[in-house]
């Protein structure tokens, strides 16, 4: 999988969120609000191919987590991109 | 040559050109922002060439629209270099450059003509911190209430329910005000686009809150959080800004600072005098 790279991650009153451009002018405007450990992630596979085995050696790498907790958060993480269409 | 300046959100804006100018004037509420010349000096830092003959090239087109309920046709698109167009049905167009002001060519349609003005207004505006809000204004202590939701949500009904029911209240705009940034603080304006109210007033205030209406079976109101204040507010912006990047950035710029110094509600409320009591008692007190 990849991340959307047409999507574009802004800075808003200190907030890190994206703007679904499909939704932008219409009266519902959907935002997605990106945490800390997800901008990680994020930047960090911006731009290349990656599995889940990715997203959780990252994870034990950067944080204090253990192989089966990352992997749950991994799964999670991947999920919510993938419903927003954040990665595609 | 004709001209004009205009005080409008905080900013001076020039008109110049031939006949068009005295048409733009003729606008209703257009006459009660004008800077008298010699009697108040306003540095304008808003230009607008009216009649210049400007020429459409090929142009990237990122939006269209109806204005006028649905009677006109609008594109909204951007060239090679970085210059933006807006074309008015067969009534004209309107050529922007980033540092270079705004020029209209625009014949006989005093409706499409007012809306091109807005559309120059919101154009510069964005980069100087100053954008036409969709919204519906009442003050009430010096302080402005604006009311925001989607057309047909009861935003005039909302604000008319303050005035019917709450002491010292006047409204300020019914369609389109200017929230403007200077030095820091974000402000409400009165503005010559007031939608069917004919409220045109040469007046400013701080902002209370932005209240995002909805209409519900009873009535309750949430403070929100940056997110939330962001989705509620965007969608009252001037649309085709987020259709392209550039403006786009400039104008979460602007939402980022509105929302980081003035408080968001979301609203669900019935049209009767209970609703306006509860958005008074908690963005007044």
């Amino acid at each position: 999988m990849k991340i959307n790279d047409k999507i574009k991650i802004r800075t808003v009153a200190g907030e890190n969120i994206v703007i679904m451009q499909d939704a932008t002018g219409s009266d519902l405007t959907r935002v997605v609000a990106l945490n800390e450990s997800a901008l990680f992630l994020y930047n960090q596979l911006l731009s290349k191919q990656f599995e889940v085995d990715d997203i959780v050696r990252l994870l034990t790498e950067e944080y204090e987590v253990n192989e089966a907790d990352a992997r749950k958060d991994a799964e999670a993480w991947v999920a919510e991109m993938k419903k927003n269409e954040l990665v595609l | 040559m004709a001209e004009a300046t205009l005080h409008i959100g905080g900013h001076g804006l020039h008109l110049c050109g031939g006949d068009t100018v005295e048409q733009a004037m003729r606008i209703p509420g257009m006459k009660v922002f004008e800077v008298e010349s010699g009697k108040w000096k306003v540095e304008s830092d808003m230009e607008i060439r009216l009649d210049s003959g400007a020429k459409l090239p090929d142009c990237r087109w990122l939006h269209e629209f109806d204005i006028i309920d649905g009677q006109q046709r609008c594109r909204f698109g951007v060239d090679t270099e970085g210059t933006y167009y807006y074309t008015f049905d067969r009534h004209g167009m309107l050529r922007y450059r980033e540092g270079e002001g705004v020029d209209i060519d625009m014949k006989g349609n005093v409706e499409a003509l007012r809306f091109a003005l807005w559309t120059a207004y919101s154009m510069m505006g964005v980069k100087l911190g100053a954008l036409p809000v969709h919204s519906s204004v009442v003050v009430c202590n010096d302080k402005a209430v604006m009311c925001l939701g989607e057309s047909g949500t009861g935003k005039s009904t909302h604000t008319r329910l303050w005035l019917e029911n709450i002491e010292d209240t006047h409204l300020l705009n019914d369609d389109s005000p200017i929230v403007s940034i200077i030095d820091g603080e974000a402000r409400v304006y009165g503005s010559p686009w007031s939608g069917k109210s004919d409220c045109y007033l040469q007046e400013k205030y701080p902002i209370a809150g932005l209240l995002r209406l909805e209409q519900r079976k009873e009535n309750s109101i949430r403070k929100l959080g940056i997110v939330e204040s962001f989705a509620a507010l965007q969608p009252s912006c001037p649309p085709s800004l987020a259709k392209e990047e550039h403006c786009m950035d400039l104008l979460v710029d602007f939402i980022s600072h509105v929302i980081e110094h003035v408080p968001v509600y979301r609203m669900g409320c019935l049209p009767n005098a209970d609703a306006a009591r509860l958005s008074h008692k908690t963005l007044i007190g």
